[in-house]
């Protein structure tokens, strides 16, 4: 954390980015310059456009308008050069997950044109640190919640990729790998790579991330290094709520029979 | 009827949680299962015209059914038919819910499992559940056929009032039974992986049972069946059906035996069912333990050191270059396995490759030509390539940035397919020419039939990138999902453009033929080699750049399911 954020080129610079599905806007004008090396996390509620921004970001769908850099390089002009340079792990979609999990990296290693000897080396490091070397032949398919996202994560990072693009890395991940995935990317933002992650978990977002940018409504609300965009509020949630307008609604008053003891 | 089980009282203990009293909770369940049949009348459109036309015809050939068992009465061996039907009907009760696990929801006792419920009379209140739909309206038809073809006198008919609602419940009840004893298998990926292979064992099953009926009218009729019949009448509820004939044929005593067994039989599949239950209801889920747990077997061979030194991997995937075409061939080889859909297409693949020519051949009313269906059905796994994919396509899309790139990934599908095709597609018409003793014609066929899995391979590349959609992954049945059935026809079309170009090696046969210039047939064998692969190198190459160009496109029809 502070680094400066201002100078250098940014990691990834997004220009009048639009989706629109049918009737309804998915994404409707994301401005947005991402600053390099940082742990930056993109967070808003549900149906935010997180997922839609980060898939026109890393190549998985094409904007209906815009424009997307990476390290200076176009999206959709030159998607060779940038795809060599990221490392992507969506949610919701799957892996091929009938290859065990050394099969997994075996197989894109060699898609991303490493050579054999440097791919094995490198997942039997990835499995080891991730720990999942004890699962390395079974069948991903088989994988728990928490264990597909680090064999995701361990394939998005095989080819040591200059930024890292994780969308809702920590959904539905117990403690223990929760931590060992947070230690990885720590690790990996301190060489000076990028990692941009969604999540709607306030307070991950607030105690991994150095910038931070809000979403609502296919729109950012606001975006900056993290202490400024929770300003006075206590807390990067209080700040979060505010930004959205949700205001704590009265829960519980209608509920009057709920606890107590008996019925 | 004889359901009625000896329902506990409610256990009213002092402080305790209320818990549902039998007759509650067998309306209780008995209103879900309606409303749940009712349900599905108020879903889209579609599945309403399906639903409602699955009944109709449910109906229709339960009453057909029902005049053709009519008819049968009189006939000397009716009995044997409706006993081979009864276990027949029972067999089918027990094993289809191994198929269509999620056919019923109140089937499903693990939903029930967080209740505070009772094994008996949860147990009745399922078994009342379970008679309601239209599988039990079915079979009550199917019985009351049996036996008004076989009760003749007063006795017969007051036995039969008595054997139809007990082989209608040892139906019922076995299939319980065998449900819920493999509840763990069916909600487990191996099971789910089975129930999507059904659909091959069912269309071999078909075949099998079509193969039995051509020999049973070749063998005189139902008097061939009368010795099976001897022994399958004492399985229940055969034997209940059986003791109907009995009491036709004054053979009261015999009858008394058949209905106490059945009867007996029943008590046991419920005893059974209720340990089955009681198990479910408190043992752990096995399921996740097992994913939980770390490796034993091979976990050790690639430790932290010296993995570096066997990273090609073991046995014949060693000789696979070392790769993008390499890996990418080892994965479609590899999922041709282990992929429930993709196995499933490729055994009916393979299967009715061979079919096909063998069945017409030893018929003796077939030609070498037929031979051509493997190459077609071989030729056709190249469609849809990327919605084999599915979702995980979108691995495949971060790696691909230029068109040659995408030439080597779709060169490398078709290489892995056509390790399994040449061989095959060789094995099948020697086969063919074998059994038919026409030699002369073996390699005209086989250059015919490598020109036209060039062709398939050409036009399939073509239409994976034009025109992809999804395959849903959790049916044995559909495989396209909703909405693209469109794009799936126009993949079809390509076929057909795709079986076309092989016309100038077939013109060329029928050219060679008609001038009867015959001992220059083999030249078909090496110019058809060549033009395929000709064919299928043109597809390629027109395929790659706009794979590269639709990546995003071809993702989103992909991911539909």
């Amino acid at each position: 954390m502070g680094r400066d954020t201002e100078t250098a080129v940014p990691a990834v610079r997004i220009e009048g980015l639009w989706k629109r599905f049918g009737e309804q806007v998915a994404v409707a004008g994301v401005d947005l310059a991402l600053p390099a090396g940082q742990f930056i996390g993109l967070v808003g509620p549900n149906g935010a456009g997180k997922t839609t921004t980060l898939s026109m970001v890393t190549g998985l769908l094409r904007p209906d308008q815009g424009r997307v850099e990476i390290c200076g390089q176009d999206v959709w002009q030159d998607p060779a050069a940038v795809k060599a340079r990221i490392g992507v792990l969506p949610e919701g979609l799957r892996m091929f997950e009938r290859l065990s999990g050394r099969e997994l990296l075996a197989y894109t290693g060699r898609l991303r044109g490493l050579p054999g000897a440097e791919v094995d080396k490198r997942a039997t490091q990835l499995l080891d640190v991730l720990d999942l070397a004890g699962s390395q032949h079974k069948l991903v398919v088989d994988y728990s919640t928490g264990m597909r996202k680090k064999i995701g994560l361990a394939a998005a990072l095989l080819h040591n990729p200059e930024a890292l693009f994780l969308d809702e890395p920590f959904e539905g991940v117990d403690p223990v790998s929760a931590q060992t995935i947070r230690a990885v990317l720590e690790r990996y933002t301190a060489s000076g790579a990028t990692v941009v992650f969604s999540s709607h978990v306030m307070e991950l977002v607030e105690s991994l991330c150095s910038w931070v940018a809000v979403m609502a409504g296919g729109r950012v609300r606001t975006h900056g290094p993290v202490a400024e965009v929770r300003g006075d509020a206590p807390t990067l949630q209080d700040a979060f709520l505010e930004l959205v307008g949700v205001r704590g609604r009265a829960a519980g008053e209608d509920l009057d029979w709920l606890g107590g003891g008996a019925r | 009827m004889t359901t009625a089980a000896p329902a506990p009282a409610p256990v009213a203990g002092a402080g305790a949680a209320p818990t549902a009293s039998a007759a509650v909770l067998t309306r209780t369940l008995a209103g879900l299962k309606l409303a749940l049949l009712r349900n599905g009348l108020k879903q889209s459109s579609g599945r309403k015209a399906v639903w409602i036309t699955s009944i109709v015809l449910t109906a229709l050939f339960a009453a057909l059914q029902l005049l053709g068992l009519i008819a049968l009465r009189g006939n000397d061996h009716a009995a044997t038919f409706t006993v081979l039907l009864a276990v027949l009907w029972a067999f089918g009760w027990a094993v289809m819910p191994l198929f269509f696990p999620a056919g019923d929801e109140t089937m499903d006792p693990s939903r029930l499992v967080m209740l505070p419920l009772r094994p008996a009379p949860l147990m009745v209140a399922l078994l009342t559940a379970a008679l309601i739909g239209i599988g039990p309206g079915f079979t009550v038809v199917l019985f009351v056929g049996s036996a008004i073809a076989t009760a003749h006198g007063a006795a017969a008919v007051a036995v039969a009032v008595l054997a139809v609602p007990l082989a209608l419940l040892i139906c019922v009840a076995l299939s319980r039974a065998v449900t819920t004893a493999n509840v763990r298998l069916l909600t487990s990926r191996r099971g789910r992986d089975l129930a999507l292979l059904s659909g091959i064992v069912i269309a071999v099953g078909a075949q099998f049972v079509n193969l039995g009926l051509n020999r049973l009218s070749k063998a005189g009729g139902l008097e061939a069946l009368q010795p099976v019949a001897d022994v399958v009448r004492w399985i229940p509820p055969g034997s209940a059906l059986d003791a109907v004939r009995a009491a036709s044929e004054g053979q009261y005593g015999l009858a008394a035996a058949e209905l106490a067994l059945s009867a007996a039989v029943l008590a046991a599949l419920m005893t059974w069912w209720q340990q089955g239950l009681t198990k479910i209801m408190t043992a752990p889920d096995a399921s996740t333990i097992g994913a939980a747990a770390p490796e034993r077997k091979r976990g050790g061979r690639a430790g932290r050191d010296g993995a570096a030194a066997d990273h090609r991997p073991a046995g014949l995937a060693g000789l696979l270059p070392d790769t993008r075409t390499g890996a990418v061939m080892l994965r479609s080889l590899r999922y041709a396995w282990r992929d429930p859909k993709t196995k499933a297409s490729w055994v009916s693949g393979l299967a009715a490759g061979a079919l096909v020519p063998f069945v017409n051949a030893v018929q003796g009313s077939g030609s070498v030509w037929l031979a051509l269906f493997a190459a077609t059905m071989l030729g056709l796994q190249m469609y849809n390539q990327f919605g084999q994919d599915g979702p995980a396509f979108w691995m495949v899309l971060q790696t691909l940035g230029t068109a040659r790139e995408a030439y080597a990934e779709l060169r490398a599908r078709t290489l892995a397919l056509a390790l399994i095709a040449l061989p095959y597609i060789t094995l099948i018409v020697t086969t063919t020419a074998w059994l038919l003793g026409k030699w002369q014609q073996w390699a005209e066929v086989m250059g015919v039939s490598l020109a036209l899995l060039g062709g398939l391979f050409a036009t399939g590349a073509l239409t994976s990138v034009l025109a992809p959609y999804s395959i849903p992954q959790d049916s044995g049945f559909k495989n396209v999902a909703p909405g693209q059935a469109s794009i799936a026809w126009l993949g079809m079309l390509g076929s057909v453009v795709g079986a076309a170009l092989c016309a100038p090696l077939l013109g060329l046969v029928i050219a060679l033929h008609v001038t009867d210039t015959h001992d220059l047939l083999w030249t078909v064998l090496p110019l058809g080699a060549a033009y395929g692969l000709l064919v299928t190198w043109a597809g390629l190459r027109v395929a790659a750049p706009k794979a590269l160009a639709r990546l995003p496109e071809i993702l989103t029809a992909v991911t539909k399911a």
